[in-house]
């Protein structure tokens, strides 16, 4: 959960990309890793197998503006894909402050989507935690391939809580997408910390 | 469990110095860093040399929580010390908290039997500290207002 620390001023976000295996969560991180300058980000660390698949996570630490004084830091996470992998996919995804679900576009991986974000709402409830209360996006990944589903059917199988999410198409390899994503999913966890929609603002008050 | 934002004060941070402090020259260890168990660095100490703390954060969670999900497939509840040990330097984790771990990294002045009697104390320390920030309620200060229009544009801009 997010860190604000008056000390050091400064908040510190989670950020965690979710999404069945190859759906482009890597290469999301991976991108934004290649374009900020190095004064907006630390080492990029992938804990991968021989063959790039994640076994653990990426991780990217960035940082971004300053707002009313505090300097803003997101931390980014991916979570390995693969069905075998849940553990470690539930591991990392404690504490996240937002989330970015990557889908795989492409009319044949319309399953593992579903299947992965029935996934997710399980594993956050290891948190007592829905995806309700956690600032999310979804991304519709790979719109580059010609095999792709149109976007008002991905929107119809996964956009799908009584309150739409924001959605971004995406082809991350290119980066087309992903800093939209990015710059959206962090907008949200921020935005939370702030007035009415503060978590925790009940119990405080 | 129900994961809550932690809010540290500059009081919080003072304290959690004074008993880092404490523990680095009681132990003899070069650094000490406090890490949520999301992989959030909370507060550091020592640094005869620069680490990456952002990253040794982030690892060190993720090994501290893969160790206790191996833990539980034995049937323990929880391992409660971590210890690496290297040519040059060795790194100990414990438990501070249900939350929060204190990752101390030390080198041959020590040894994992000091840093783990200093270890125990500072966690209890630093663990009050901790549960105070997380029982108070939230300031409201430069939170209570909404992100006006200017403050919630977008964080990075491309091109890209
Ligand atoms: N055509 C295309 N391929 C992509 C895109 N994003 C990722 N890939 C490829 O899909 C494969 C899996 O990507 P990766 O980022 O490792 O997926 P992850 O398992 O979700 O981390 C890799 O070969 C990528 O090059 C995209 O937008 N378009
Ligand atoms: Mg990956």
């Amino acid at each position: 959960m997010s860190v604000i620390n008056y000390a050091k001023r400064t908040i510190d976000f989670k950020i965690v990309y979710y999404g069945p295996g190859l759906a482009g969560k890597t290469a999301n991180l991976q991108y934004v890793h290649r374009c900020l300058p190095h004064a907006n980000k630390g080492r990029m660390i992938s804990l991968a197998t021989g063959d790039d698949r994640t076994i653990y996570f990426d991780f990217l630490p960035v940082s971004a503006l300053t707002v009313r004084g505090f300097e803003t830091r997101f931390q980014l996470y991916t979570v390995p894909g693969q069905v075998q992998y849940d553990m470690t996919r539930r591991l990392v995804l404690r504490g996240a402050d937002g989330l970015v679900f990557v889908a795989d576009s492409q009319f044949e991986r319309l399953r593992e989507n579903v299947e992965s974000l029935r996934n997710l709402e399980t594993n956050l409830r290891e948190y007592e935690c829905t995806l309700d209360e956690i600032p999310h996006v979804l991304q519709y990944n790979k719109r580059d391939l010609p095999n792709v589903a149109p976007v008002e059917y991905l929107e119809f199988v996964l956009n799908r809580r009584a309150r739409r999410v924001p959605f971004v198409e995406a082809a991350a390899l290119e980066g087309e997408g992903v800093f939209d994503t990015l710059n959206t999913v962090s907008r949200m966890a921020l935005a939370s910390e702030f007035g009415s929609e503060r978590r925790g603002h009940d119990e405080a008050s | 469990m129900k994961l809550r934002d932690t809010v540290i004060l500059e009081q919080d941070a003072e304290r959690i110095h004074q008993v880092l402090m404490r523990f680095l020259s009681d132990s003899g260890a070069g650094e000490a860093l406090v890490i949520d168990r999301g992989g959030q660095l909370l507060a550091m100490d020592g640094g005869g040399q620069a680490l990456d703390a952002v990253s040794i954060s982030a690892l060190a969670a993720a090994a501290f929580s893969s160790t206790a999900a191996m833990a539980q497939l034995l049937g323990e509840t929880e391992f409660t010390v971590l210890f690496h040990e290297g040519a040059k330097r060795s790194i100990h984790v414990s438990r501070v908290e249900e939350e929060a771990i204190l990752l101390a990294v030390f080198d041959e002045r020590t040894t994992v039997g000091m840093v783990r009697v200093f270890a125990k104390e500072a966690s209890r320390a630093v663990g009050a500290v901790l549960g105070e920030a997380r029982a108070r309620p939230r300031p409201a200060g430069e939170f209570a207002a909404p992100l006006n229009a200017a403050e919630s544009g977008p964080a990075w801009t491309p091109p890209y």
